[in-house]
């Protein structure tokens, strides 16, 4: 009997996940090649990155897993937040909604486009750092788990507040910039968290770029602020709670 | 058990009641119409039940399942087709089917056999290729009918199917409703194409402002309006003046002009016949047709609803 009961609950959760897999691959399918992703998840990042990086002048190779950071936030919350309004405007999210799948992997489905998309689009600067500056990669494993992470985390995040009720686009847009663009200021990327103020370094903590890019870093240099696992630990919980909230807020909108 | 059971189902946007107590039931094998103006609450009924939408109070249950804590078990079984033809632009129809079909963990070789059926029976499987966003508006609607039909459902919500289709589609959409029917499926379908419900339904609901005014089979709505008969003749001249005169014969409840026809509204078609006879000697007619009639679904829809006819025409109702 418990048999029985156990193994239609791995039945239902592969289910949910091939469903989630099937609107990942819809959504690669019909938005990667969006102009708006492009431009949010892509050149956004790339412009940002270049603002700063010709202020500096550190040798180009060590700025690489600092656009490795950035570009992982940008590019992995850029799709949902444009995806999710226009399914609303032309009432294919109803066909989401009412699908036998539970919320849950809706949006694990949904984040799922956004984290591949951003792993394509951060080998970019990845490769770039290799052949160009042969920056060296001192703990490769550790770089894909903390890019796959960091992917995930803002995957979700974008998923998260794509869940306001809109069929406009820039709306989310706007409200998800006003978090997005501060992260970037507070989590060490451009400014190393030890040489800011009290306050700053405060903040630091909330933010799941400073994990993210913490982590990053130490797969590069082998030096970091946190240990790895502590890294690990916190991106972690931050996709718990996005995902947790998420589907909070999808529920709660969704009457 | 019932195919979808609803009790006291309500749903209030802000101020504005969609839904107002709601209440029944659909049996499982039965062709069901939801029959409505536009604002009536159709849409919203529809979306509730397939769980889209929380209802602000009341319940509803489909084959058992309650919508609100076990939708999705019973969506499984349940096919929606929308009332605005909502398919993926950048895909294929091929690629919606079997993304259609995956959302519903249909298997690989199911799914690929039932789109390939599907799309030929609604006519696009030569166009299977092509993005939608090449189809004109009737195909869409078939894709999006054919996308409601690929998990086999036993529960079909149709939100009115046929808008925007042409004489040719509408009729594969009902003999695609008759087949299914044939097969057990329940139908749940919304309209306000009055001929569409007496055709295709076994009962019909009119609800009218988030109240249902009535629930029977087509037959037995027209029965309870058996008061509104009317008489249809045909002169061999016409004259503007007619109208007004023959409204004014005894037992004439009021005229109507239809073609070349003119209907009268009454309840004794037979002291009619007398009347207009002598009127037709008086004035010198000769009478081509006449003929009585039972009344339309229309006619109930009219009485139930409590539309005021246009200028000139024949119902007023209270
Ligand atoms: N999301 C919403 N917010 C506010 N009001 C709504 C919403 N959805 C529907 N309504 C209102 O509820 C009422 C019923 O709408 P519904 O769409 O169910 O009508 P319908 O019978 O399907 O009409 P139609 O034949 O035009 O499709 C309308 O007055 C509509 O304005
Ligand atoms: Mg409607």
């Amino acid at each position: 009997m418990s048999v029985i009961s156990q193994n239609f609950g791995i039945e239902r959760v592969l289910r949910e996940l091939s469903a989630a897999w099937a609107i990942a691959r819809k959504d690669m399918r019909t938005y990667y090649l969006k102009p708006n992703i492009i431009v949010s998840g892509i050149l956004f990042p790339l412009f940002m990155f270049l603002a700063f990086a010709i202020g500096k002048n550190a040798p180009p190779g060590t700025l690489i897993p600092g656009l490795i950071a950035i570009t992982l936030l940008f590019s992995a919350s850029s799709i949902e937040p444009v995806s999710i309004p226009i399914e609303r405007r032309v009432k294919t999210f109803d066909r989401l909604l009412s699908a036998p799948i539970s919320l849950h992997s809706l949006v694990f489905g949904e984040s799922l486009s956004g984290f591949l998309y951003s792993l394509g689009i951060a080998c970019l600067p990845l490769v770039i750092g290799v052949i160009l500056f042969s920056t060296s990669i001192v703990y490769a494993l550790t770089l894909v788990v903390a890019m796959a992470l960091t992917a995930f985390c803002f995957a979700t995040l974008g998923t998260l507040f794509a869940a306001y009720p809109t069929e406009n686009v820039g709306e989310v847009m706007s409200m998800l910039n006003t978090v997005r663009l501060p992260l970037i200021f507070i989590s060490g990327v451009f400014i190393p968290i030890s040489a800011m103020p009290q306050i700053g370094q405060e903040i630091a903590f909330f933010s799941p770029l400073t994990y993210g890019n913490d982590m990053i870093e130490y797969a590069y240099t082998g030096t970091s602020l946190f240990s790895p696992l502590l890294d690990i630990l916190a991106l972690l919980i931050f996709i718990l709670i996005f995902q947790f909230v998420a589907n909070r807020l999808y529920k709660k909108f969704n009457t | 058990m019932f195919a979808i059971e609803v009790n006291d189902l309500t749903k209030i946007f802000g101020t504005l009641v969609a839904i107002n107590k709601l209440n029944f039931s659909v049996n499982e094998g039965e062709t069901f119409g939801f029959l409505g103006p536009n604002g009536a609450g159709k849409t919203t009924t529809i979306r509730i039940l397939t769980g889209i939408t929380q209802p602000t109070s009341g319940t509803a249950k489909i084959f058992g399942y309650d919508i609100q804590n076990e939708i999705i078990s019973a969506r499984q079984s349940i096919g929606i087709v929308h009332e605005t033809s909502n398919v993926y632009d950048d895909l294929t129809a091929w690629q919606n089917m079997i993304f259609t079909a995956e959302l519903y963990h249909v298997n690989k070789a199911e799914r690929e056999k039932k789109s390939k059926e599907l799309l030929e029976i609604f006519g696009l499987f030569e166009r299977k290729d092509n993005k939608a966003h090449e189809f004109s508006k009737g195909m869409k609607r078939r894709l999006t009918l054919a996308m409601g039909l690929v998990n086999s459902p036993k529960l079909l919500f149709l939100d009115e199917p046929t808008s925007g289709l042409d004489v040719q589609s509408n009729l594969i959409i009902r003999d695609v409703v008759a087949d299914l029917t044939q097969k057990g499926v329940t139908v749940f379908l919304t309209t306000h194409n009055i001929e569409e419900a007496n055709v295709m339904c076994d009962r019909v609901a009119i609800i009218n402002k988030g109240q249902i005014a009535a629930i029977d089979a087509p037959e037995q709505l027209k029965k309870t309006i058996e008061s509104v008969q009317s008489v249809e003749v045909a002169f061999d001249k016409r004259g503007l003046e007619q109208m007004d005169e023959l409204r004014k014969l005894p037992f004439v409840n009021e005229a109507r002009k239809e073609g070349d026809k003119i209907k009268l509204y009454t309840e004794d078609p037979s002291a009619i016949i007398e009347e207009v006879m002598t009127y037709a000697k008086q004035k010198n007619l000769k009478i081509i047709s006449i003929s009585t009639l039972g009344p339309s679904l229309e006619d109930v829809f009219i009485k139930l609803t409590g539309l005021k006819a246009r200028v000139g025409a024949a119902y007023v109702s209270d």
